[in-house]
């Protein structure tokens, strides 16, 4: 890529150009979230939920998922979190500051809802005598959505991030979707409803980069 | 200013490359000095001159931490450095709108 020498005299249209193409190289090793991880993200949600609604479809009683099912979903899910820890770590490389700590913050809130609230109210279920399906079922397709949902929206509501906002909506939808929908078709909405939080993401960020104006 | 009406301290390749950079950034974040010389591919005498030009003028601070080789510099734009990326967005705009 030709750059001018920094003693080049520089004329306004090579300038726009510069500017141009060095904003959008910062944007792009500064994103947290580039659209192919997305992409990466939507074929997981799709593979892993799809593969237990499968596995566990017409199951009476409810016995769950197999353990090469859980294997085989486990796997992409561990390797999109890599990835996701991957990108995080490049594009938050050598940057500090306020915007650095909140995102922190928001994760850790994310992270404890979502390791606490499902196998809490699992527990709390199992304690009381709710049946299997329900326990091992519905619990853990649903309660994670909402929970995590509900944080989510939170976060969003606070930074007025109209795309968050509308993605957690949609898993918090997906979520109380899936708490009616018997312990296999709620994988099945559960796995719908990420997707389609994540495509209308994805989406929602793209149009809102190309409605924002270009310096030059 | 440039006989264009362009700033003169942001109208030369490098220093506009280090502004747009640090503007790419939420207001208030910083950058370290390595990130920064590995986006721009400069080497770090010339990235260090061209800072302390920007530092000059008001449009960014830098802070160091650290001595020696555990030092750190970190590079923040300023209020400053931010609002005069915007004038010289806009003489620039205003420029080739009236070529």
């Amino acid at each position: 890529m030709h750059r001018p020498h920094d003693d080049d005299e520089l004329d306004p249209t090579e300038a726009a150009r510069l500017l141009a193409r060095t904003e959008r190289e910062a944007q792009r090793q500064f994103d947290l979230s580039p659209q192919w991880v997305n992409a990466v993200m939507g074929a997981v949600i799709l593979v892993a939920y799809g593969s237990l609604w499968l596995s566990t479809r017409g199951q009476h009683p409810y016995t769950g998922p197999s353990l090469g099912v859980i294997a085989l979903v486990y796997v992409p899910v561990a390797v999109a979190f890599a990835v996701s820890v991957k990108v995080y770590r490049r594009a938050t490389a050598g940057v500090g500051g306020p915007s650095v700590r909140r995102q922190q913050a928001e994760g850790v809130a994310i992270l404890v809802s979502f390791v606490l609230g499902s196998p809490v109210l699992q527990g709390a279920m199992h304690h009381h005598g709710a049946s299997d399906a329900i326990v091992y079922g519905v619990i853990p397709a649903a309660a994670p959505l909402i929970i995590v949902g509900t944080t989510a929206l939170g976060i969003a509501a606070s930074k007025a991030d109209r795309p968050l906002f509308g993605a957690a909506l949609a898993v918090v939808i997906a979520g109380v979707v899936a708490a009616f929908a018997g312990p296999s078709g709620a994988r099945l909405a559960a796995g719908i409803g990420l997707f389609i939080a994540v495509v209308a993401y994805a989406a929602a960020t793209t149009r809102l980069d190309r409605s924002v104006p270009r310096r030059a | 200013m440039t006989a264009d009406g362009l700033d003169p301290v942001i109208h030369a390749p490098a220093r506009l490359r280090i502004v747009v950079t640090l503007a790419a950034l939420p207001d208030g974040d910083s950058v370290s000095f390595t990130r920064l010389q590995d986006m721009l591919e400069l080497t770090p005498g010339n990235l260090i001159t061209h800072l302390r030009k920007l530092e000059d003028a008001g449009y960014l601070v830098t802070d160091t931490t650290g001595n020696g080789r555990a030092s750190r510099t970190s590079i923040t734009l300023t209020h400053q450095g931010r609002s005069a990326l915007d004038a010289y967005t806009d003489a620039l705009r205003l420029l080739l709108g009236s070529v």
